[in-house]
């Protein structure tokens, strides 16, 4: 039985240009052959399967025409939310699964990255058709398949983009095919939904590709009177250095303005990924046939992903520039040629190169996590592994990584040392240091002080210190918060305890075991662990299970400063159930708040500078003669300012 | 509980709250760059636009405002289904780095704040999150504790604390007790 080979088309990316180029030729003779009723057998015997988590008509239905069209055949299941992932079963389960029943996977997300997923553990090859917002491969092959029928040649073609450029998926596939085309970017963002900052540093770090913003109004302007306002720039592919010393966001770009614009591509509002849609459809633009009215414009075709809401004029529809049922028609030829390649390369047994850079190992566990909340690896992060690549946004004073599924940055601000347990906050002077430990594989990511001493890492470098509380003072201090949350309590008994770990966790039990001298009854007592990938929750005194619901909760930690570890962890209490009520109990408070939580029992209020740092020592069992309970104060000594000072 | 209602707060009274609360603002965060006001739907969301307004005829400056609606984060099962980080907001603007005021009409329990906080916490990663209120009836059962508040109103619990704002209610009143309208 013939096979396909194992390829993934997760990313426009992953098609070298004369790949593209052949995929248009076999769908220019498919397109012919459907006018012409010429059938094909090519995928005689295979098997797509389509697994939507997603609604979508036009997709699904133009991947089915194609693959019947071709002699294969189709299995779907037409609402996956409603089966297999309501039942609680992972992507990678089901597509394993799926691959036992087909010879290809397509598949729909909504979360950013579910294609490299369903790809990296299918054996069967699998295309995507849209993750989140990210990417949707086929339709941009669809897009650019019938701009190069139109116009020809895609390089140095000037394409004007239009709409909801901040959530479309579409249009970023699009804009990064096109900067790779070497065609010309004009972005008309509708109310105010921009292109992304990770796509612009993207193209500008990977390509030294950037093209400019105009509103329509100014667009229209434009080209009514001169084209001073449109500045745009040929694209110059070339890969820049990590690290290099300026950001590329911030050179001046080449002025070159465009003889006319060769098309238009207006998209919808995405409506889905909204709240107040009624508010954000105000701002949303309407195209219509006036665009096309200048000299300049006159012979610019005007493409849409379809379906369209208010934002097309249905006057347009009978006019020979307006090509978007022709981009509609074309996705089954597009699709039945993509397959066709495949079946293709299998006959020729090509190798892809598919050697990504590997991801940077992490010798702390757990691995930092992805900050973008819709990517795959926060909702499927059970199993998923988190990995990341050095951001190419990255330079001498920004630190960024970028996440292996979803591709999106996330900003560090707290690098450590893996082999001397030292932690920095990022600056320019490190950048050197920290490509060396990333060869090494001994970097560090810390979100903040707190996790980077959690994690048992010291300061770079620490001023003098000073004794703030002995023995004795913690113990009273103890005592008082014990007192204060019986008496605050309806029914003392109902008392439990979280204490966010490390310290905050030691400090629970002393306070469970002060409670339970009072009141007679031991209040059940939990360790909840904040940093890194899931918040766990796990009781204490060899009790299976902690329950929160319906409890009057204490929440313990030693030190609050800036209150975003109590706000984690009250977001992980939530996400085991709903507590009658918090307390929160910490034995220092050293101000700088910033979220709206005030503790209710404070041990100490110390007043301290930002430079300076709390650290609370507790002992354990015997150890307690030996290093007595203690919270000192000392001052980090900025590095920077260390290595310049001439001492 | 058949009590009858009275009025805490008139319309002049709410202005002058609004008036202070920007002032505080303004003060608090002065040279701050990349400040936004958050509301809380809906009437959190009316009062953010009334003090973008303030802040604007203070000469001070133009402040983004978006809406979050924190029911799909509601722990009393009353939320809608669906997935909580799509949907329920209107946020133009980018939260990281930013110093973002979230403000609602009455601060009581503490549980829309704490679901807004864990909303805007999926959003994005402000520098800081400070809380704007017009009314605090105090007893919260969350830690929770706001920066900025119009009124303290210190209400028997089961009492009921109305906020009636002009552009939902046709009236700007705050009423405490009384049944439900």
């Amino acid at each position: 039985m013939r096979r396909l080979p194992k390829y993934d088309l997760v990313s426009i990316e992953d098609l070298a240009i004369p790949e593209i180029e052949r995929i248009f030729e076999l769908a220019d003779m498919f397109a012919e052959n459907l006018r012409d009723g010429v059938p094909s057998t090519r995928a005689g015997g295979l098997i797509m399967a389509t697994l939507f988590y997603e609604p979508s008509t036009r997709t699904r239905l133009s991947f089915e025409s194609a693959m019947n069209r071709l002699g294969g055949s189709v299995i779907s299941s037409a609402d996956m939310q409603a089966s297999s992932a309501a039942k609680g079963e992972s992507l990678a389960d089901t597509v394993r699964v799926v691959s036992a029943y087909a010879d290809l996977i397509v598949v729909r997300h909504p979360c950013d990255g579910a294609a490299r997923v369903a790809a990296e553990y299918a054996p069967v090859p699998v295309i995507n058709a849209g993750d989140g917002s990210r990417e949707h491969p086929t339709q941009t092959l669809c897009d650019l398949y019938i701009l190069r029928r139109k116009k020809g040649d895609l390089k140095g073609l000037t394409v004007a983009i239009c709409g909801d450029l901040k959530f479309g998926r579409t249009v970023h596939s699009l804009i990064y095919a096109l900067a790779r085309f070497g065609a010309n970017i004009v972005a008309v963002p509708y109310g105010g939904m921009d292109v992304p900052d990770y796509v612009l540093e993207r193209l500008a770090a990977e390509r030294n590709y950037k093209f400019s913003t105009v509103t329509i109004d100014e667009l229209k302007s434009s080209f009514a009177g001169g084209l001073d306002a449109l500045y745009l720039t040929p694209s110059a592919p070339h890969q820049m250095a990590l690290f290099t010393s300026e950001n590329p966001l911030e050179k001046v770009p080449e002025v070159r303005p465009p003889a006319a614009l060769d098309a238009f591509y207006v998209t919808r509002l995405q409506k889905e990924r909204l709240a107040d849609k009624d508010r954000a459809a105000q701002g949303y633009g309407h195209f219509d046939v006036r665009a096309l009215r200048t000299s300049r414009t006159q012979e610019a075709v005007v493409m849409h992903p379809l379906p369209r809401t208010d934002e097309l004029a249905y006057e347009l529809d009978t006019d020979p520039r307006a090509v978007y049922f022709e981009q509609a028609a074309a996705g089954v030829p597009v699709r039945m040629a993509l397959v066709a390649w495949m079946l293709e390369s299998a006959a020729r047994e090509v190798l892809r190169p598919q050697a990504p850079e590997p991801p940077i190992s992490f010798k702390h566990e757990p691995a930092p996590r992805c900050a973008h909340p819709t990517c795959i690896t926060r909702s499927e992060g059970s199993y998923l592994r988190p990995r990341f690549r050095l951001a190419s946004g990255s330079n001498r004073s920004r630190l960024a990584l970028r996440c292996g599924f979803c591709e999106r940055d996330s900003r560090v601000e707290y690098v450590g040392h893996a082999t001397s347990h030292r932690y920095y906050h990022f600056d320019e002077n490190l950048s050197g240091y920290v490509r060396q430990w990333i060869e090494e594989g001994t970097l560090a990511v810390f979100e903040s002080v707190k996790e980077a001493e959690e994690r048992g890492y010291e300061p770079y470098k620490r001023g003098p210190q000073r004794e703030i509380m002995n023995a004795a003072e913690i113990a009273r201090a103890c005592e008082a918060i014990a007192a204060q949350a019986i008496a605050d309590a309806a029914d003392p008994t109902a008392i439990a305890i979280v204490g966010v770990v490390s310290r905050g966790a030691m400090l629970a039990m002393r306070l469970r075991d002060l409670i339970e001298a009072q009141t007679g009854v031991r209040p059940p007592c939990a360790a909840l662990d904040v940093y890194g990938g899931d918040p766990r929750l796990r009781a204490i005194d060899g009790a299976e299970t902690f329950n929160v619901d319906g409890r009057a909760i204490v929440l313990v930690d030693d030190v609050i400063n800036s209150g975003w570890t109590v706000q984690r962890a009250m977001t992980a209490l939530w996400q085991h159930g709903r507590p009658a009520a918090v307390k929160l109990a910490v034995l220092i408070d050293r101000g700088y708040r910033a979220v709206p939580i005030r503790p209710n029992y404070v041990g100490r209020n110390i007043p301290t500078t930002r430079a300076e740092r709390v650290q609370v020592r507790l002992g354990i069992g015997a150890e307690t003669r030996k290093n007595p309970d203690r919270v000192l104060l000392y001052s980090m000594v900025d590095s920077l300012r260390e290595r310049e000072s001439p001492t | 509980m058949t009590n009858k209602p009275a009025l805490a707060l008139d319309g002049e009274a709410i202005a002058r709250c609004v008036k202070r609360i920007a002032h505080e603002i303004a003060e608090r965060n002065d040279g701050a760059g990349n400040l936004a006001l958050i509301g809380i739907v809906r009437r959190g969301a009316t009062l953010a636009e009334r003090l973008a307004q303030a802040l604007r005829q203070d000469g001070e400056r133009e402040v983004p405002v978006g809406t979050l609606d924190i029911s799909s984060y509601r722990d009393d099962g009353k939320g809608e289904p669906g997935d909580p980080r799509l949907l329920g907001r209107n946020i133009p603007f980018a939260l990281d780095g930013g110093h973002v005021i979230l403000i609602d009409d009455v601060l009581y329990t503490g549980r829309t704040v704490r679901a807004a906080l864990t909303a805007l916490a999926d959003l994005g990663r402000p520098e800081s999150i400070q809380l704007a209120v017009l009314v605090d009836r105090g007893q919260h059962e969350i830690p929770i504790r706001a920066d900025y508040v119009g009124k303290n109103i210190a209400a028997p619990t089961g009492q009921r604390v109305y906020v009636r704002l002009a552009e939902i209610d046709g009236v700007d009143a705050v009423v405490v007790g009384g049944e439900k309208s």
